[in-house]
């Protein structure tokens, strides 16, 4: 198809041409990295299907099919969406809030007969689309600071303060710096910034003092001297180094990790399913999930930037941080640089939530891209 | 869209600073995954061997096997100790959910009574975590079997079979092998700060008593190690016999003891109390040494009821004490060899002679021979062959305390002898010396009196020795030229202990010493020796040579008659007979107490010494070949009357506790007056 045949009007709305600007070389990274997940959930399952390699490779299937339908939507009823999706967001975590079910005393849960909704996963969504809506129609000066970034500010607390009080810690962090991460990239002073970071880290300590449930604290506490109670709360991290480094250079083999297959390894098959990997396929193994995730944010990135339109930009930028602070909370968690806090590494580890937040997110990356000469209709920061 | 040039630019001016911060966050990104990537670099790298390890020390457990116990063997390889198998239950609070009920449950599947039920549920409570406590031991093929199938219903409860100590010949050496109990806190405790763990592992059994509590460490063996998979739960995955580290079994441990002996010993002894101890007179090895009444060790193996424990330690006869060693008693007239050797060392003609008229007036009292009607004129051989006390009162006085307190030593008394096990006591062996060093808080009683030297001469005073030290007087004696020590430990994991005939030679005259070897076989072998007949072993001529001798026990006023049988069994005298066999080439010592077997040496202890002197020349092959080819058997009717006689006869004629100490006895301790034969 020669660059003229695209530019031919109505060409580019076609199904099939649509279909063609999707960027298959990111979906064959997608799948090589769910692809190792469902490897890992085989081996410690003792190298069985069951319970969790099967269902894990058949939602990822499911899940990339509407990756793919949700790529070949236009982005401007991505647009349209933006601000309902955010506000079923929001209503649906108040409504957790009081008819919630709890799971290992946080409630997370919501149940509409069959169908178990995690409320906090969809404002993932509904944040990033809300945010990037509202960027849309805001100009550069008043995105640099201006009484109009309370929206967005409050946008982005409102939720934040919801999901903490569930109480889920790591998926409150990962919406506020997403949130955080979508301002920056709108275009935020950066004195503005340099303050926000300072005030931050000022405010951790207090925060951890006093805002925080003693489990939290002490999951932060023996992060840092995770050897003074190795059979308490520190013990989830000592056994993840242990994992990480008896793996040495080349890993102790596929299905042979000693450390996830006689469970001294928590969580393996969810959060921890990194160190796992590290176990059984050595320094080489985890380099090369590392490269792959990096090449994820990479071209994700690089769709953002090619967008024409700034909801495009940001809708993209968005879910790209919410990837990589995944990828990054999860891998320092795992390697014993941050507390436990219960953020899985994004389609290596079991359960289908996560999963489809990730997938439905870069269906939107994909939209940006097979839409990225699409025009937007640009309202100029009003929320309707 | 009115504006498009304004419009544009500030979409141009958005996009460029949005293409920054896309640069920006690529960046943030960037460093992020780098520093994942340095640390596992770190990890994995850098640090990998040292987190190999912690994993491997995760995948791995160790389970201690316990060694077997090392045998303790009699001389010739009879079994003494052993351990059979042991089919036992163990719990453990670490699985269990609720103590109490599982333990209810459990005492519906094996005999089990309240009161244990109770004690063991505190056991259990007190034990730490994970550590299993030993529930019951021995339990029947059936019991054990019961409890492996309602193992899902117990859970905690675990039924393996171990090893037990056990003594096939039950009471007869249990004070000289002592026995194995269960691990005190004390034992633990003395073990310092990183006790051997076969101590905390549960059934384990330790030395308590006897060559078992001495030796401990040597029979207790090294313990192996069986390596194991284990989940994070602490189950076992796999077994991995390439890496198990075989236990190191405990010592052999020979005894110098003969086994037919020891148990011909303590049969003879029936239901008296007292102690036979015989030596092998060339070489000091100990044949038997027996305390009786005994009990039966594998009772403390078990582990003792309180009413058993409560029962054996107030029984009046003391089956608990080793009197072999521990007991001490006035060796009477079993003493007068000894006194008679220091005489003739003292340059005392033997064959001067002392008239004895059954009473000897000095120091303002009368000193009365056990024979009323005396013995007549008397030289040192007749003295010691019809145990005259008129003799050696005299003799005594004569030469003083400090001789024979020489003699005494040299002969063994006195002393405590390393013959590997604990519990022995020293005695008394008084002379001028000892007098000042045990009296220093009491100078007026730190002189000798003369007044102590005649009762010193018949054995009484404050003199004092055990069985085991009489056995070696007389094995001395009968060597007649070594002064031998004891061995009770012939070797330890087949290295051989030093022998006892390593030892100077004893300071006397030859000619002394066979001079009173010759007025011991008197006493056996004349018809008119204190201990004729019970002293004829009826092994041709291999003959036996002894000495008599009664302790007494208290003193009598002049109403209680000393030998009737009304006398209550704890104011009876003690019955001492020393004896070595055959008399013209020595081979067995042996030393006969039977505390309060009443009066005269012959009557108790000289038949059971004959008896236990016959087992061990008849298990001797030479001595056998010597006796099949003695014609000449002793003549049946040669037993005569007078030696036959039982010697208490006349010993009402005792004296009395000194009345009337005058100026010559001392105050207490007083001689009670002699009860000699």
């Amino acid at each position: 198809m020669t660059v003229s045949a695209l530019t031919r009007p109505g060409e580019r709305d076609r199904l099939i041409v649509k279909f063609g600007e999707i960027d298959w070389t990111f979906c064959l990274v997608l799948c090589l990295l769910a692809g190792a997940g469902g490897l890992m959930q085989f081996s410690i399952a003792g190298s069985s299907w069951t319970p969790w390699a099967a269902p894990h490779l058949l939602r990822f299937g499911l899940f990339f099919a509407l990756m793919i339908g949700l790529a070949l939507v236009d982005l401007r009823v991505w647009f349209a969406a933006a601000y309902p999706v955010y506000l079923v967001g929001l209503v649906l975590l108040v409504a957790v809030d009081v008819f919630g079910h709890s799971a290992l005393g946080a409630q997370r849960w919501l149940s509409l007969g069959p169908i178990r909704i995690q409320p906090s996963e969809i404002m993932k969504i509904g944040l990033v689309l809300a945010i990037a809506r509202y960027y849309h129609g805001l100009s550069s000066e008043s995105a640099r600071f201006s009484w109009r970034l309370i929206v967005p500010v409050l946008m982005i607390l409102i939720p934040v303060g919801l999901v903490a009080k569930q109480p889920d810690l790591g998926t409150a962090v990962l919406i506020a710096a997403t949130g955080g991460a979508m301002m920056v990239l709108g275009g935020l002073s950066m004195r503005v910034i340099a303050v926000g970071v300072v005030g931050a880290i000022c405010a951790i300590p207090p925060a951890i003092l006093f805002i925080l449930k003693p489990y939290q604290r002490d999951r932060i506490l023996t992060f840092m001297h995770p050897e003074h109670d190795p059979s308490g709360v520190g013990y989830h991290i000592l056994q993840s180094k242990i994992a990480l480094g008896s793996g040495g250079l080349l890993g102790k083999g596929f299905g042979l990790g000693t450390q996830s297959q006689l469970n001294f390894l928590p969580e393996k098959q969810t959060d921890f399913i990194f160190a796992t990997l590290a176990e059984e396929f050595g320094f080489i193994g985890c380099f090369s999930i590392l490269f792959l995730y990096g090449a994820v944010i990479f071209m994700a990135l690089r769709i953002a930037s090619t967008s024409h339109s700034h909801f495009g930009r940001l809708g993209a930028a968005g879910v790209t941080a919410t990837f990589a602070l995944y990828v990054l909370i999860n891998g320092a968690m795992v390697m014993g640089m941050a507390p436990v806090v219960g953020v899985p590494m994004p389609l290596l580890s079991y359960g289908g939530t996560v999963m489809l937040t990730v997938l439905i997110g870069f269906g939107l990356v994909q939209s940006v891209r097979v839409h990225r000469y699409t025009e937007v209709t640009s309202g100029k920061g009003s929320l309707l | 869209m009115s504006e498009p040039s304004i419009f544009f630019s500030e979409v141009n001016e958005r996009q460029g600073v949005f293409t920054r911060r896309t640069f920006l966050m690529g960046g943030v990104a960037g460093l992020g995954l780098t520093a994942l990537g340095g640390q596992l670099l770190r990890l994995q790298v850098i640090e990998a061997q040292r987190y190999q390890k912690l994993s491997a020390s995760n995948q791995f457990n160790f389970r201690l096997v316990p060694p077997p116990r090392g045998l303790i063997l009699d001389r010739n390889g009879v079994i003494l100790a052993a351990n059979r198998p042991n089919f036992r239950l163990l719990v453990s609070r670490d699985e269990m959910d609720d103590v109490n009920t599982t333990l209810d449950n459990l005492a519906k599947l094996v005999p089990m009574d309240a009161t244990r039920l109770a004690r063991l549920k505190k056991d259990v409570a007190r034990a730490p975590k994970k550590s299993p406590v030993s529930v019951m031991e021995d339990m029947t093929w059936e019991e054990f079997s019961r409890v492996n199938i309602r193992a899902p219903e117990l859970p905690g409860v675990t039924a393996d079979m171990g090893e037990v100590r056990v003594y096939p010949f039950g009471g007869a050496f249990a004070h000289v092998i002592g026995y194995v109990a269960k691990v005190s806190e004390a034992d633990v405790k003395k073990a310092g700060p990183d006790p051997d763990p076969l101590l905390l592992n549960p059934g384990f059994r330790i030395g308590k008593q006897g060559v078992e509590k001495a030796r401990d460490l040597d029979l207790r063996g090294k313990p192996g190690a069986q390596k194991m998979e284990v989940d994070a739960e602490g189950r076992v995955v796999r077994l991995d016999p390439l890496g198990d580290k075989p236990s190191t079994p405990g010592k052999e441990i020979r005894l110098s003891i003969d086994a037919d002996i020891q148990n011909r010993a303590l049969e003879v002894m029936g239901e008296e109390s007292g102690s036979i101890v015989m030596m092998d007179c060339r070489n000091g090895d100990i044949l038997c040494m027996v305390s009786a009444p005994s009990f039966d060790a594998n009772r403390f193996v078990k582990g003792l009821s309180g009413a058993e424990y409560k029962a054996l330690a107030t029984y009046e006869r003391l089956p608990l004490l080793d009197k072999a060693q521990y007991g001490l008693y006035p060796p009477g007239s079993t003493f007068k060899p000894t006194v008679a050797m220091a005489a003739l060392e003292a340059g005392v003609d033997p064959e001067s002679r002392v008239n004895c008229g059954g009473g000897w007036t000095w120091g303002g009292r009368t000193w009365r021979c056990w024979k009323k009607g005396g013995h007549g004129s008397q030289t040192m051989h007749d003295a010691i062959k019809n145990s005259c006390d008129i003799y050696f009162y005299q003799t005594a006085l004569k030469i003083g305390p400090d001789p024979i307190a020489k003699a005494a030593l040299a002969f063994g008394y006195g002393q405590i002898y390393d013959i590997g096990i604990p519990g022995q006591r020293k005695g008394i062996v008084p002379s001028t010396a000892w007098k000042k060093a045990a009296n220093v808080k009491n100078p007026a009683n730190q002189i000798w009196f003369p007044g102590e030297s005649p009762s010193y001469g018949i054995g009484q005073g404050a003199l004092q020795v055990n069985a085991l030290q009489l056995a070696v007087m007389c094995s001395r004696l009968a060597n007649g030229k070594k002064a031998l020590n004891p061995r009770l430990i012939k070797s330890i994991g087949g290295v051989e202990q030093p022998p006892g005939d390593a030892a100077p030679d004893l300071p006397f005259t030859p000619e002394h010493i066979a001079y009173v070897q010759g007025g011991m076989k008197a006493v056996a072998n004349d018809t008119s020796g204190t201990a004729y007949r019970q002293s004829q072993l009826g092994l041709g001529d291999v003959m036996m040579a002894g000495k008599t001798g009664t302790a007494q026990v208290r003193s009598y006023d002049k109403v209680a008659s000393r030998n009737s049988a009304s006398v209550q069994w704890k104011l009876k005298d003690h019955n001492l007979y020393i004896a070595f066999a055959p008399y013209d080439a020595p081979r067995y010592a042996i030393a006969v107490i039977v505390e309060h077997g009443g009066l005269g040496g012959a009557t108790a202890g000289a038949p059971r010494a004959r008896e236990v002197m016959r087992t061990a020349l008849l298990k001797d092959p030479e001595i056998r070949a010597r006796i099949t080819q003695t014609t000449n058997l002793p003549d049946a009717n040669a037993g005569d009357v007078e030696g036959a006689a039982p010697e208490g006869v006349d010993a009402a004629a005792a004296p009395d506790a000194p009345i009337n100490p005058g100026d010559l006895t001392p105050p207490p301790p007083a001689p009670t007056g002699d009860s000699p034969r």
